[in-house]
């Protein structure tokens, strides 16, 4: 066994022609990397994105080693996985043969020579091919929506299946032709080498056949590596690297902008994106499985966030090399600072549009003034696309390289608003909402201490200091504003009070979080209401906060420590779970909720995708006395929007809507009541919900309320709305 | 083109009825946590001035305003909004004693502002809201141009340059009619979709805070505080009270909670009772049908435009 090894490069003639055949395709891949990529990149704002490296590779092993995220779908997945791994270990055995023949050092012999370079190989090669075949099923059998095909993909899938079999051929013909005593580790090899006697073919004819064969299947893998820039195969070179060059920031963290050192708020041309913004382009492979997750894409809104990658590379790769050219002319005039600071008014004078101005919508699609050359917004991406986005994070939960979507159309966002004040009306009406009072509910009858008024729930003024609670309610504006969500606030108080927690909540010195400022891209508004709350907040020291909204809880919890605010934020969820497993809620044994009851949870995206609670819901659910909890298709990190996200709760949806789609899925359950755990999903939700009654009686409730009807005193438990606990006072009584 | 826009700061009209307070004085409403605004069809006079300047290729924007330093907020939302100058005169010491409400009337309101404008130098158009959101009186762009004895055309809702004068529009319920007025004149502005007050752009907003302000008291402007007295006296000034009662109408089922509000209904004699009950023995009333589209979450989020009244 240990004599084991084979002649390399037997029957090819001379190799030399053969590494210079590498080297130029070498060149050739240099070069398109370089023209094709790399020196567009560099047209991106700077920006950090090395350290924590040990995190950086650990996220290489498990997203391009495990290939987790591939694994997402998992057909696919595996294929990729096949495919992928066959050609790494092909690629190692043919690393090998250079380490053998060209550095002299003799590996390939013995056993590693017969496991490795023999079996492993083989195997690999037909699991690659397998893989291949898988892809190509996929693609041209089953066909799925979130793939667009051309001839390129075939022409690559082709070459890839040519590439493999060719290898195989050479194996079998080699063995045919020299005998080889080790054959029966190449189980693929011998087979073929036994069709090859059975056709009958002379040793002369297998070695004709397999130098022509050596030459060709060399030539053919080395066009391969050298036309990498040209296809999205590339991703394997930008795909790792993407994965390692990932956001590790808080994943409900915006990036902050700095409004007084920013020549241009937010992203009119491609230089106001970051050089990752750029790279995130080149790695991605089209695979679609953003778009197919897409709750705007699925309800027919023309925004795929596939084809926002798209369009934007497309666009880099049309004017990029002009825009180069411009900034090497050292011309500041073409991509650096077209609209200075230099005198706003002469700006106006010149885009008025006569009376349009401030309307939004109709403003035309041509370069304002200011913008230079390439504006993004009209050309390239519709600001429809823009406003339908959700920022549910759907997309780049699945993306297999960590391509941020969302963070681009933010930036797009933020120079419609910020720069151009072109925005939807419904979205202007919030914000002046936000400016004028805090709050972005246009025509709210209430006040913010009408949910607590007769609960006993003192305001922090009253309290004075933190020290002397537990933790701060939160309350947020949609439990202080809209009636349906004063009843969970009231409900989630009770509950606190019922457990002997001491609590306070802010009242009107409360503002918005800024949340929808911010994700409507309005930074500015958000950086304001921040600092004001922020302020507020520690002016009594308050360290711990409690709230029922997933939007508020991100932002305190994410986006605050960036601003000085570091607190510790608690979703109510997690909080009622914790007061559950602690023994502090008194659940009753079923009696006074009623009989057997059908749960299907919904996860909010900004509890879920943003900030990974997934558990402490249904832990609370699954206390529930004579419920059953059923989940939907689409749950947990797969869950899909309720369309109230990224300032859309302030828009009207056109064609179908996400949240009638949402309610649908859930109703599909067969579940009785569907459980939310955020104010904008129980609006939507209970919405979708309406628009579908007549089928069954399905009620939308919030966690809080679910355990406050199951933790009430049994005095109070027995009419419908008698005793302590009357409703409906919360709300406009008139 | 010199366009002085007079802008008047009001407690937000969209303060919740339930948070509105009168001062215990009873003629002032309580500026508690409420919020201070530009009166909106100020805020309206404004966009007409921006989009008459940008129309004529020029021209000064310049906002007055009459009240204390809280007042200054409005003027920076003028500037933010792009006007190019912005006037504050302190009512320190003018009209009665106090803080109220009736403390000034329309006329010493109109003599200051016009005392103002000389001061300025003069303004070939001055544009005011067709009346402010507080006291609904739409005096003071009247008298105004009676102080400085101009042409005054009111309720326009757009204007472009015509030579020596101004050429604008107002809406009649029919259509819309256009006049024009010779320079210097004075307009009062009403809402139309032309004139929605834009969203100022963050830049504009940060510059505002640079700007600017100027500030004049009575005495720069030869005002004589005891001219500024009160012609018409504010008496009394009250939330009117309005009693509500509540009634749940019992019943097992939706056909009985139904046949008891009927009953109850007639017995409040709030309809006529011609055919009812003939009628109403023969509607069925189906399930949850139709009531999830009358009291859609849409609406209740949105509620219809409101603060701007008279629209």
């Amino acid at each position: 066994m240990a004599a084991a090894t084979r002649e390399v490069y037997w029957n090819v003639g001379p190799v030399w022609p053969m590494y210079l055949m590498f080297a130029a395709a070498l060149a050739v891949f240099g070069h398109g990397f370089y023209h094709r990529h790399y020196k567009l990149w560099r047209l991106g704002r700077a920006e950090r994105r090395g350290a924590s490296p040990r995190e950086r590779l650990r996220g290489l092993a498990l997203y391009a080693l495990a290939q987790l995220r591939v694994l997402r779908d998992r057909y696919s997945g595996v294929f990729h996985l096949l495919f992928s791994w066959g050609i790494a270990v092909l690629t190692v055995g043919t690393l090998v043969v250079m380490v053998h023949q060209d550095f002299g050092i003799p590996v390939m012999r013995g056993r590693f020579y017969l496991y490795f370079q023999s079996l492993t190989l083989d195997i690999f090669g037909l699991l690659a091919m397998a893989g291949v075949a898988m892809a190509a099923a996929k693609r041209y059998l089953i066909r799925p929506d979130r793939l667009n095909t051309n001839a390129m993909d075939g022409l690559a899938l082709g070459a890839l299946f040519v590439i493999l079999a060719q290898g195989f051929a050479l194996e079998g013909l080699r063995i045919a032709a020299t005998g080889d005593p080790w054959a029966a580790w190449s189980p693929i090899g011998s087979a073929i080498a036994a069709g090859v006697k059975a056709l009958g073919w002379s040793v002369e004819t297998a070695r004709a056949w397999h130098a022509a064969l050596w030459w060709s299947h060399a030539a053919l893998a080395f066009a391969a590596i050298a036309a990498l820039p040209w296809t999205k195969a590339f991703h394997l070179v930008t795909g790792p690297a993407n994965i390692y060059f990932r956001s590790l920031e808080p994943k409900g963290a915006l990036r902050p902008l700095d409004l007084e050192a920013s020549e241009t708020l937010g992203a009119a041309r491609l230089t106001d994106f970051s050089v990752k913004d750029l790279f995130d382009l080149s790695a991605c492979m089209e695979c679609g499985r953003c778009q197919q997750a897409c709750p705007a894409y699925n309800t027919g809104k023309p925004l795929s966030p596939k084809m926002v990658i798209l369009d934007l590379r497309g666009h880099l790769r049309e004017a990029g090399p002009g825009l180069l050219a411009a900034r090497r002319r050292g011309g500041a005039a073409g991509a650096g600072g077209g609209d200075g600071a230099g005198g706003s008014a002469g700006a106006h004078a010149g885009a008025g549009t006569g009376g349009a101005a401030g309307v939004g919508g109709v403003a035309g699609a041509g370069p304002q003034a200011g913008e230079g050359p390439s504006p993004l917004i009209g050309q390239v991406i519709a600001e429809e696309t823009l406003w339908s986005c959700t920022t549910c994070r759907a997309c780049m939960t699945e993306c297999p390289v960590f391509i941020e979507h969302v963070p681009k159309i933010i930036d797009l966002r933020r120079y419609l608003v910020m720069e151009r004040s072109d925005f939807p009306p419904g979205m202007q009406e919030a914000m002046r909402g936000l400016e004028a009072r805090g709050h972005p509910f246009r025509g709210a009858t209430a006040s913010r201490s009408d949910w607590y008024r007769d609960l006993g729930v003192p305001e922090m003024a009253e309290v004075g200091d933190a020290r002397e609670i537990d933790v701060l309610h939160w309350a947020g504006c949609a439990a202080a504003f809209d009636e349906r969500n004063q009843r969970v606030a009231r409900a989630f108080a009770r509950v606190m009070q019922r457990a002997g927690v001491r609590f306070a909540v802010l009242g009107p010195e409360e503002n918005c979080t800024g949340d929808p400022a911010r994700r409507i891209g309005h930074e500015y508004l958000f950086q304001v209401l921040a600092r004001q709350n922020i302020a507020t907040l520690q002016g009594y020291g308050v360290t711990r906060i409690v709230t029922a909204c997933p939007h508020c809880f991100n932002t305190l919890k994410n986006e605050y420590p960036r601003f000085g605010g570091e607190f510790e934020v608690i979703h109510h969820s997690r909080f009622i779970a914790r007061l559950l497993a602690e023994g502090r809620l008194r659940l009753s044994d079923g009696a006074g909720a009623g009989a057997a009851r059908r749960l299907t949870y919904h996860d909010p995206c900004y509890l879920g995708r943003y900030n990974d609670t997934y558990d402490e819901p249904r832990a609370v659910l699954d206390r529930l006395p004579g419920s059953e909890r059923v989940e939907m298709t689409r749950s947990r990190d797969r869950g899909f929007c309720c369309g109230g996200g990224g300032g859309r709760a302030w828009l009207e949806e056109t064609g179908a809507r996400i949240n009638h789609a949402r309610a649908g899925e859930a109703v599909g359950t067969g579940a009785d009541t569907i459980a939310a755990a955020c104010p904008f999903c129980l609006m939507m939700l209970e919405d979708g919900v309406k628009a579908r009654q007549g089928e069954r009686e399905v009620s939308v409730r919030d966690l809080a309320e679910l355990v406050e009807e199951t933790t009430r005193p049994r005095e109070a438990g027995k009419g419908g709305g008698g005793g302590a606990d009357g409703e409906g006072g919360g709300g406009g009584g008139h | 083109m010199r366009i002085v826009v007079c802008v008047k700061q009001v407690l937000d009209p969209e303060l919740p009825q339930r948070d509105f307070r009168l001062d215990p004085d009873g003629k002032e409403a309580a500026p508690g946590r409420a919020s201070r605004v530009i009166s909106t069809f100020d805020e309206i006079a404004l966009e007409v001035a921006l989009q008459l300047r940008e129309k004529a290729g020029g021209g000064q924007v310049t906002a007055l305003t009459l009240g204390g330093k809280p007042a200054e907020e409005a003027l920076r939302k003028a500037l933010a909004m792009t006007a190019d100058a912005a006037v504050r005169v302190d009512d320190d010491g003018l009209g009665a004693p106090g803080e109220g409400l009736g403390r000034l009337d329309g006329f010493a309101v109109a003599a200051v502002l016009a005392a103002a404008i000389r001061r300025l130098g003069g303004a070939d158009l001055v544009l005011c809201g067709r009346q402010a959101a507080d006291t609904d009186a739409g005096q003071v762009g009247l008298l105004l141009a009676e102080e400085l004895g101009v042409p005054t055309v009111a309720s326009a809702v757009s204007g472009e340059p015509a030579g020596e004068a101004v050429r604008l529009k107002r809406e009649t319920p029919g259509g819309y009619e256009v006049v024009e007025a010779r320079l210097p004149a004075l307009a009062t502005v009403t809402n139309a979709d032309v004139n929605v007050p834009r969203i100022p752009k963050v830049k504009d907003v940060m510059a505002s805070f640079k700007k600017p302000l100027t500030v004049w008291t009575a005495a720069d402007l030869g005002v004589d505080p005891a001219a500024t007295a009160p012609r018409v006296a504010l008496r009394r000034l009250f939330i009117p009270e309005r009693e509500t009662a509540c009634e749940m109408v019992g019943g097992d089922s939706p056909e009985a909670q139904a046949e008891a509000l009927a009953e109850r209904i007639l017995a409040l004699k709030v309809l006529e009772t011609r055919g009812w009950r003939h009628a109403g023995a023969g509607l069925r009333f189906r399930p949850g049908g139709g009531a999830g589209q009358a009291a859609s979450g849409t609406d209740r989020r949105r509620p219809r435009p409101g603060g701007v009244p008279g629209r």
